[in-house]
């Protein structure tokens, strides 16, 4: 292979299925930085150019396609996977060949491979902040409801032992919607929410029900100001689905809004609208999709290569100057050091941001017992929120 | 079969405490250092244990080891290690490279009651340490009981045969008798089963030599 041919690189998320319409905008997000890294000359001059198939989210194809990525497309490098049940999926096809995939979405933890980069956070890095948060100023009484898979159940493992720990903590329900849910599910489940009156509710809802279960909260007249749905998942995505109506006032945890007030994050959204205008809205999985290719693209430029054995002595370390801060892949466990965040939906479909760390959180997936003590000391609070809680 | 509009509902979803503790679980590897070796602490690393690695095996461990991971091969088959001899052994986690009578012994020799194939892979680890670490919890605590139970037993059988010593050399009832052992053993403070003992021994004592 001489020096001037393209780097194909695979890429699965789907723009069909139950999770289409996050994942198209991770789609765009990859898609972005590729175009990027080509306009700036390639990989060593070197075009990257990506091989695309539409998984539907569904495990079964996500296997299949990547193992014709791999067999047929000869790629040595596929990004993807939103739900867990689809990473798990291409996990044995990516270990059996050795090639290398990048996981852009937070997910449960507990897991480690040397052929995946995790992008996404760990729920050191998500679920201890929003457990804290919500329950130092609504209290710890939390009702659960979520998808019914794996990332929603170890979820809310992690939330039930932190609202353990709390004086006057319980839980008072555990509830759990099929991915693919009608409106009717939820009716049961906020009947329920309105009979127990817990201080706030713990959302792990993806995909399209998303959309339904605020629209039933909202159906219903609960009022976010008093008891409102806190979600590691629902996103500037879900909620240009939903409507800013629907959506004011409920809180989310990432390490990435596109309400981040920095020129870094304000010229990547600007330099993203005018390549591929307002088709998605950007999001903390649209912004792992896109910090990852950036973090490729520097192992691949160092090592002149995209083989596994030898690209990832260079990214286990690699460092990018993320819209969220300055990320870092961590070389023990192939996690990603990130910026943790608190955001609640304004008037204008976009996050107040209303506490972040000062410094990187390094990722810790197989933390099985979290505690509420170090979190205080590292948040920085905005000054009006300081003033609002008194 | 619940019809899909209906949400499920699972109400307990909260850690065992046994897995809360993985971080303070005191591990030994007794591994070369090769590509096995380095999976094998990378992972236990992550996971969080404090490890230790001893290579050539050693035949002491230092105190309060909780789990060990041992290779059963070679050097390892001709060392006799004291910690498997102790009277609370620690768990352990036997890794093969082969699946043979010979290996299955000595991985039994050494008391092991997980176990991990080679080529080790990061999957499978902590599976294994859970179930073993959790099994060997449910050992520690039926092998009590059994202790536990055994000692009863035996307490019940002096204390019967402390009340037919009784029975027969003051002509008193069943009851009657008990009643003087729990009298006994009441005024001195302590377990009728030591009454019990005593009243036996005493009674070979005055009943002499019969042979």
């Amino acid at each position: 292979m001489s020096n001037s041919d393209p780097v194909k690189v695979g890429v699965l998320f789907s723009r069909e299925g139950v999770t289409s319409r996050i994942e198209n905008s991770m789609l765009l997000g990859t898609l972005f930085a590729i175009r990027e890294i080509n306009d700036a000359g390639g990989l060593n001059g070197r075009e990257l150019v990506p091989v695309y198939y539409d998984p539907h989210s569904s495990p079964q194809m996500f296997k299949s396609l990547a193992t014709r990525l791999v067999l047929e497309d000869k790629v040595n490098v596929i990004f993807g996977c939103y739900m867990s049940s689809t990473r798990k999926a291409i996990l044995p096809v990516v270990e059996k060949w050795n090639r290398l995939l990048f996981c852009p979405t937070m997910y449960e933890g507990f897991e480690f491979s040397g052929n995946v980069i995790y992008t996404g956070g760990a729920p050191n890095q998500n679920s201890a902040l929003l457990a804290d948060y919500m329950a130092s100023r609504f209290g710890a009484r939390v009702y659960m409801v979520g998808s019914d898979y794996i990332f929603p159940y170890e979820s809310n493992r992690i939330m039930s032992d932190f609202v353990h720990q709390r004086q006057g903590g319980a839980k008072l329900g555990e509830r759990y919607v099929r991915l693919d849910a009608q409106e009717s599910a939820f009716a049961p489940i906020i009947r329920d929410i309105q009979a127990k009156q817990p201080d706030f509710i713990f959302s792990t809802v993806v995909g399209r029900t998303t959309r339904m279960f605020y629209q039933a909260f909202a159906d219903a007249g609960l009022d976010p100001a008093r008891m409102p749905i806190a979600s590691l998942c629902t996103s500037e995505e879900e909620i240009a689905e939903m409507g800013t109506r629907i959506a004011e006032g409920h809180y989310t945890a990432g390490p990435y809004f596109q309400s981040i007030d920095t020129e870094r994050n304000r010229s990547c959204l600007a330099h993203f609208r005018k390549l591929f205008g307002s088709q998605v809205e950007p999001n903390m999985s649209w912004e792992s999709s896109y910090n990852q290719v950036h973090l490729f693209a520097g192992a691949f430029v160092a090592a002149n290569s995209d083989e596994r054995d030898v690209l990832l002595p260079h990214l286990l370390g690699m460092e990018f100057d993320a819209p969220q801060g300055r990320i870092r892949v961590n070389p023990s466990n192939h996690h990603t050091r990130l910026f943790p965040r608190i955001g609640r939906v304004n008037d204008s479909g976009q996050f107040t941001i209303l506490a972040e760390t000062l410094s990187g959180v390094e990722p810790d997936p197989y933390l099985v017992s979290h505690s509420f003590d170090d979190w205080s000391n590292r948040l920085r609070v905005p000054a009006d929120e300081l003033t609002r809680r008194e | 079969m619940s019809s899909p509009a209906r949400p499920t509902s699972r109400g307990t979803r909260l850690t065992p405490e046994f897995l809360r503790q993985l971080r303070s679980l005191r591990v030994a590897v007794l591994h070369p250092k090769d590509e096995d070796g380095e999976t094998l602490t990378q992972q236990l690393q992550r996971i969080g244990c404090q490890v230790q690695t001893f290579w050539p095996p050693i035949p002491d461990l230092p105190d309060n080891v909780d789990l060990v991971f041992c290779a059963v091969d070679q050097d390892v088959m001709g060392m006799s290690f004291n910690w498997v001899r102790q009277e609370q052994p620690p768990a352990v986690i036997a890794i093969i490279s082969y699946e043979n009578p010979t290996i299955f012994d000595a991985m039994i020799k050494l008391g092991a009651t997980g176990v991990l194939t080679a080529p080790i892979r990061s999957t499978g680890i902590l599976s294994t340490l859970v179930l073993t670490v959790g099994l060997n919890e449910a050992m520690r605590k039926a092998e009590k009981r059994v202790l536990r139970l055994e000692q009863k037993l035996l307490g019940i059988n002096q204390i019967n045969e402390a009340k037919s010593i009784l029975m027969r050399t003051r002509n008193v009832g069943d009851s009657e008798a008990y009643r003087i052992i729990r009298e006994q053993a009441m005024s001195r403070r302590v377990p009728t089963e030591e009454i019990a003992r005593a009243i036996i021994h005493a009674n070979s004592i005055l009943s002499g030599p019969t042979g």
